[in-house]
């Protein structure tokens, strides 16, 4: 496996790529066992997978029901698991996404325009969603394959 | 009375009393000069019988006829009885007699009638001047009482429209289910009525039988027939005709949910969303049968599991809740305990003692209650935590949190406090801590860190801020700073050590008496906090998140310098713990701060 990485001198750490924050994610894998027993890792990734999933139904929800309230906090609640393992893409546009349902643009001025607030939640979903999916695959490839 | 205050009152005084009045007018009549006159010199009047002016004068002028009455009055307005002179032994007017006095009161000054008032009462005297130098602080402890009085009413009101209502639920329930009984009852009957003939006809078929086989075609007959006994029938309509979805069985799992939710209050009902976090399913279970499920005094906005955000503007002027009601209930002040760093008296809750080897710890490890109502980043951090071989527990929200604080409040030896959450936000539950567990260090866990945020945090007795996403390190290093006594080797952390000291005592006095002074370092002190967690989340995450722009860009700057500067001035560490009131008026205008 490559071992470019440009955030810090660590050789050792895998490539996962630009959605993924490397030197967050890795602090992830520190805690498994060792490097063939990645069970603690995967878990909290794969439960990660989990709670991603059920937080984009819920936002389609939200969406429909244009409930911008709901859908901050919904974009709060996914920032917050999606930072501390570093998709940094997907947390940021889970931030967007807090932002817009908070009626605010994305500098933090306010925004009375729902609609507009609405469509803008709708764009970051899509971008979102392709994020997501990126680091999913991403994430699965290297618990599938044997960490060298 | 001072003559200055009679000279000032006549001016204004068409108002003397009628009791003087009276009197004076009395003293005219010279009828009365066997029982009641002038004194000899005119400055004075006599009442010379008794018993005769009691009966007859009294009566007339006064509308009365008790004499004692007559002399408190006198006394009121200052006339004094002359008493009867040693030497003569004797009063000039005889043994029964009765002289008065007032320096105004004289038969050739009518006029001066204005001048004899009522005495002030002394002690009110004293009251007034000194309600009129603290009134206002009378008036700012009755307006905080009041609103403090008004909230809870509100919840009072509350809480009894949702208990009337329960009251209803449950009668409907217990006479839908007195009804049930009845059902059974009479399904019972059936079946009995039933049996008894089932038996009958065995008997009867048995006996038959016996004698002849042609009946065993009727025997079958009875026996396999398809059609079910009339008695069986009647007893599954009665039974179908009071089961069924009733209405009071839906109300009572519609109340059964929201008591999970600590008592939605009218004002939630507006949030109207009900859906669970993703992921936390089961999660209420924990409050049914919890007894700080009585927290419905807090009229706060429960209800809703997403999270509440303290900074949300439908939140922000009222959080923390419950705060007024409870500031009057602290009453003198929480009962100093022993702090948690000082005292290792419970045992460490993990960690065998061969294991000292490599504890960063020494004696005793210490206790982490991790508040974090995402399950990916508790179980992260909890596992952070339990590598660095502390004792880990998991709160799923702020009133989780505040329930196991409750339980045993010098438990922990350190908190770690989310702020957005479901059921109770972290703010709230700190400033409900602080009340039964004034020192144990709770530190945020969040991702907005602007000054207003933070000067909430530390307001309500929040000691730090974790910036998220959290790392091992930055947990770490709070851990250190913060519980430098529990540390196997304090050396490596000396300054922070002593730091510590001046922490807990500061942060003890500062709770006890909210009003405690700072120095102005306080700004530079907080500065580095947020510089030290930001610096964290700069390493960890390579950008930052949900900061303001100025928070980001100064760790870097920060980071380095500032904390060994910080450490040489022990000024500038107290403040740390100090009451938020200050701090927060500090920080702004601080010198150094990045957030100024």
């Amino acid at each position: 496996m490559s071992s470019d990485n440009h955030d810090g001198g660590d050789s050792n750490l895998p490539d996962l790529g630009d959605a993924i924050d490397i030197v967050t994610f890795s602090q992830i894998l520190e805690m498994d066992d060792s490097e063939d027993d990645r069970e603690f890792s995967q878990s909290i990734v794969f439960g990660f997978f989990e709670q991603a999933e059920e937080t984009f139904e819920k936002m389609d929800e939200a969406l429909e029901a244009k409930n911008l309230d709901e859908l901050s906090k919904l974009g709060h609640f996914l920032k917050g698991s999606s930072a501390t393992l570093g998709l940094t893409k997907v947390k940021d546009s889970c931030e967007k996404i807090q932002r817009y349902g908070k009626k605010e643009n994305e500098d933090g001025t306010p925004e009375t325009d729902e609609e507009l607030c609405l469509s803008r939640v709708t764009e970051t979903m899509k971008s979102l969603r392709t994020e997501y999916s990126e680091a999913e695959t991403t994430l699965r490839k290297f618990f599938n394959t044997p960490a060298v | 009375m001072p003559e200055g205050d009679m000279a000032v009152a006549q001016g204004s005084s068409n108002n003397s009393s009628d009791f003087v009045r009276k009197l004076y007018k009395m003293l005219e009549d010279p009828n009365y000069s066997e029982v009641v006159r002038w004194g000899d010199g005119g400055d004075s009047f006599v009442v010379l019988e008794n018993e005769k002016f009691t009966k007859t004068i009294l009566p007339k002028h006064f509308k009365h006829s008790n004499f004692a009455s007559f002399v408190r009055q006198l006394n009121k307005y200052d006339f004094h009885k002359v008493r009867q002179s040693e030497e003569n032994g004797q009063s000039p007017y005889g043994k029964e007699a009765w002289e008065f006095k007032h320096p105004a009161f004289r038969a050739d000054a009518k006029n001066n009638l204005d001048n004899i008032r009522r005495k002030a009462p002394a002690p009110r005297k004293n009251q007034a001047t000194e309600d009129q130098f603290s009134s206002n602080t009378q008036i700012a402890a009755l307006s905080e009482t009041l609103a403090a009085t008004q909230q809870q009413v509100q919840a009072l009101q509350d809480s009894y429209f949702e208990m009337a209502h329960a009251n209803k639920v449950f009668v409907d329930e217990i006479m839908h289910l007195q009804k049930m009984i009845k059902a059974q009852n009479s399904v019972n009957n059936e079946l009995v009525d039933h049996l008894g003939k089932i038996d009958h006809e065995r008997r009867h078929a048995r006996a038959t039988s016996n004698h002849s086989s042609q009946f065993n075609g009727n025997n079958i007959m009875s026996d396999g027939t398809e059609e079910p006994p009339a008695e069986l029938r009647r007893a599954r309509e009665i039974l179908n005709s009071v089961s069924g979805d009733h209405i009071p069985e839906k109300d009572l799992r519609q109340m059964s949910i929201q008591f999970q939710q600590i008592g939605a209050s009218p004002d939630s009902a507006s949030s109207s969303s009900m859906m669970g976090p993703p992921g936390s399913a089961g999660m209420q279970n924990n409050y049914i049968h919890d007894p700080m499920n009585d927290l419905r005094h807090m009229v706060y906005p429960v209800g809703q599991t997403i999270g509440i955000d303290p900074f949300a503007a439908e939140h922000m002027g009222n959080i923390p809740y419950n705060r007024p009601l409870s500031q009057n209930n602290m009453g003198p002040g929480p009962v100093p305990e022993p702090g948690p760093a000082a005292m290792p008296t419970a045992s460490p809750p993990v960690g065998a003692p061969g294991a000292q080897s490599t504890s960063p710890w020494g004696q005793k490890k210490p206790r982490v209650l991790l508040v974090e109502d995402d399950k990916i980043c508790s179980r992260i951090g909890s596992k952070f935590l339990a590598q660095y071989d502390c004792g880990v527990e998991v709160a799923r929200d702020g009133l989780e949190a505040v329930n196991k604080i409750n339980t045993n409040p010098s438990w922990f030896d350190l908190i770690f406090m989310d702020i957005v959450m479901p059921h109770l936000d972290g703010v709230s539950a700190t400033a409900m801590i602080r009340e039964v567990s004034p020192r144990v260090p709770i530190i945020a866990m969040t991702s907005n860190i602007n000054q207003q945020d933070l000067e909430m945090y530390f307001h309500w007795g929040m000691r730090d801020v974790l910036a998220k996403p959290f790392t091992k390190e930055g947990m770490i290093g709070k851990l250190k700073k913060h519980l430098p006594s529990f540390l196997r080797n304090p050396h490596r952390s000396r300054f922070v050590g002593s730091d510590c000291k001046i922490r807990d005592n500061a942060s003890a006095i500062a709770i006890n008496k909210h009003f405690l002074a700072f120095s102005g370092a306080a700004s530079a002190c907080f500065a580095q906090h947020g510089a030290g967690s930001g610096g964290y989340l700069t390493a960890g995450s390579g950008g930052p998140m949900a900061m303001t722009p100025g928070g980001t860009q100064r760790p870097q700057q920060y980071a380095g310098g500032m904390i060994p500067a910080m450490s040489g001035q022990q000024m500038g560490r107290m403040p740390d713990d100090g009451p938020p009131e200050k701090r927060q008026r500090l920080y702004g205008p601080g010198p150094q701060g990045p957030y100024a």
